[in-house]
């Protein structure tokens, strides 16, 4: 159990904000149990599970493309990712790209795949690749971006002048911490869609759906203290009467 | 009347349907909370998302929004989850016989986490009462033992009408550890391959963060050192493996 949580933990929490599942989910859809024995005193708790490592790519780990990436007896090279302190690269930023034939070129990223200090940028260090070509059809051309590392392949870029810039972590006066370009000294915001998922684009403009609960009934206050606990303060309010004393009994 | 106007967001949680049908069809009864009975019918989606590729939804309910709602609202809307997940275990069995795709599987992850933090919310505040009456936690207590093979494990203790040493049953079905020349033998040898597994651990960990410091020179040294706290590193930067296969300048 402590090896599936290891494991799942390498699932960057940016790369599955914008997905907005649930974590118990994204470690169900990633497990790969052939079979398990059931809980319960009576039995032990082995179970046969085909993968625990995982290849992380620009697959998302809950798509069915990474199942078959992740297949049984599929077998990957060690990937070595450099530690990064702090992720500081978010969706809705612009970033400039320093390698490749769009080197030089600035671009707003798109996705991000923490896992592997990787981000795509929209439009940018794309590769085109054919599809559906047999001998009646010429197939299509479908462009796709590739990833860039964060580390050295590209750079923020400095929202004053547009030109790229170190970055470190400060405190503003009122607490909040942003990045600040080290060149200017001006702070480059977190964009708005950093915060954005499929449901919804921000928070204030989340549609509800017919089975949620309205934010007001949700923040509103129903408890009052009561010296009793759930059992009896239930009792009282449904008016059930309890007189009888237990026996006397023995706890081992 | 009042605490039914307030609960009233909570059972929207219901389907929508349902809801609208207490509205339309049971004015009269204006205390009743229950909606209107549709049988069977009410372990199935509402018709609408049958064979849909995606079923919208919110999120679970936190539990410090929970700490806000009065017991009774948290036992109506343990009930209104628990129809929920009923629903959805059953829309996921009926998909699964069917061979169809089963919407937004997510839901049930969103419901069971909501009645997992329901529930840490209703035993917060029976632990708060005893602890304030009695001092005790008055929960279903627990002992750290040790089995018949020497490992250690937390036996949950239970109620029994009479005492531990009239009780021949019991001491016939639980065993705890006695010395015993074997099965310290074998402690002995779990430990061995505990250890080794612990220090085979260490040393891909070492090997691996040569690797890294072979492959980025330029790498963050804190990020690392936060990242393996148990890995020296300047032990690692001493290592024949570290640096390339040519002469240092």
């Amino acid at each position: 159990m402590r090896l599936t949580n290891l494991l799942f933990s390498r699932v960057g929490k940016y790369s599955k904000d914008y997905s907005n599942l649930p974590d118990s989910y994204i470690k169900r859809a990633m497990e790969q149990v052939y079979w398990k024995n059931p809980k319960g005193p009576q039995y032990r708790p082995n179970a046969v599970v085909q993968r625990k490592k995982f290849h992380f790519d620009t697959e998302r780990p809950w798509s069915a493309q990474f199942r078959q990436e992740n297949s049984p007896n599929r077998h990957h090279k060690k990937i070595f990712v450099e530690p990064i302190k702090e992720w500081s690269f978010f969706r809705g930023d612009r970033v400039e790209v320093l390698v490749g034939k769009d080197k030089g070129k600035q671009g707003i990223v798109k996705q991000i795949i923490q896992e592997r200090n990787w981000v795509l940028v929209e439009g940018l260090n794309c590769e085109l690749k054919k599809l559906g070509d047999d001998k009646e059809f010429a197939g299509v051309y479908v462009q796709s971006e590739k990833p860039l590392l964060v580390t050295s392949e590209v750079s923020l870029v400095d929202p004053s002048d547009f030109a790229t810039t170190g970055f470190e972590w400060r405190f503003t006066e009122s607490g909040e911490r942003v990045r600040v370009s080290t060149r200017t000294g001006r702070i480059i915001p977190t964009p708005p869609s950093a915060e954005e998922t499929i449901d919804y684009k921000t928070k204030s403009t989340y549609k509800e759906q017919p089975k949620d609960t309205v934010a007001d009934d949700v923040t509103e206050v129903t408890f009052e203290p009561r010296l009793a606990t759930f059992e009896m303060d239930l009792m009282d309010k449904m008016g059930i009467k309890e007189d009888r004393v237990p026996p006397k009994s023995f706890w081992y | 009347m009042s605490t039914f106007a307030k609960i009233g967001g909570i059972t929207r949680l219901l389907a929508n349907s349902s809801i609208s049908k207490v509205n339309n069809t049971c004015k009269l009864r204006s205390l009743s909370t229950t909606p209107c009975r549709r049988e069977l019918m009410e372990f199935f989606d509402d018709e609408k998302n049958w064979g849909v590729q995606e079923v919208k939804s919110g999120r679970s309910w936190k539990s410090d929004e929970l700490r806000l709602k009065s017991n009774t609202d948290l036992h109506k809307l343990w009930y209104v989850l628990l129809k929920e997940r009923n629903m959805l275990l059953t829309m996921e069995e009926e998909c699964k016989k069917e061979t169809r795709l089963f919407p937004s599987p997510e839901r049930l992850d969103k419901v069971e986490d909501s009645m997992k933090n329901l529930e840490t919310v209703v035993r917060e505040r029976n632990k708060a009462y005893h602890l304030l009456e009695t001092g005790e936690k008055g929960e279903r207590p627990r002992k750290l033992e040790t089995n018949v093979l020497g490992l250690h494990y937390k036996y949950k203790m239970s109620e029994h009408p009479i005492p531990k040493h009239l009780n021949t049953k019991w001491k016939k079905q639980y065993e705890f550890y006695k010395y015993d020349k074997e099965v310290e033998m074998f402690r002995e040898k779990l430990n061995e391959k505990n250890y080794l597994a612990k220090k085979k651990q260490h040393r891909r960990e070492f090997n691996h963060v040569i690797g890294l410091l072979n492959r980025f020179p330029n790498m963050d040294m804190e990020a690392l050192k936060q990242q393996y706290p148990e890995v020296d590193i300047e032990k690692a930067k001493n290592s024949r493996k570290y640096g390339g296969h040519f002469e240092p300048k």
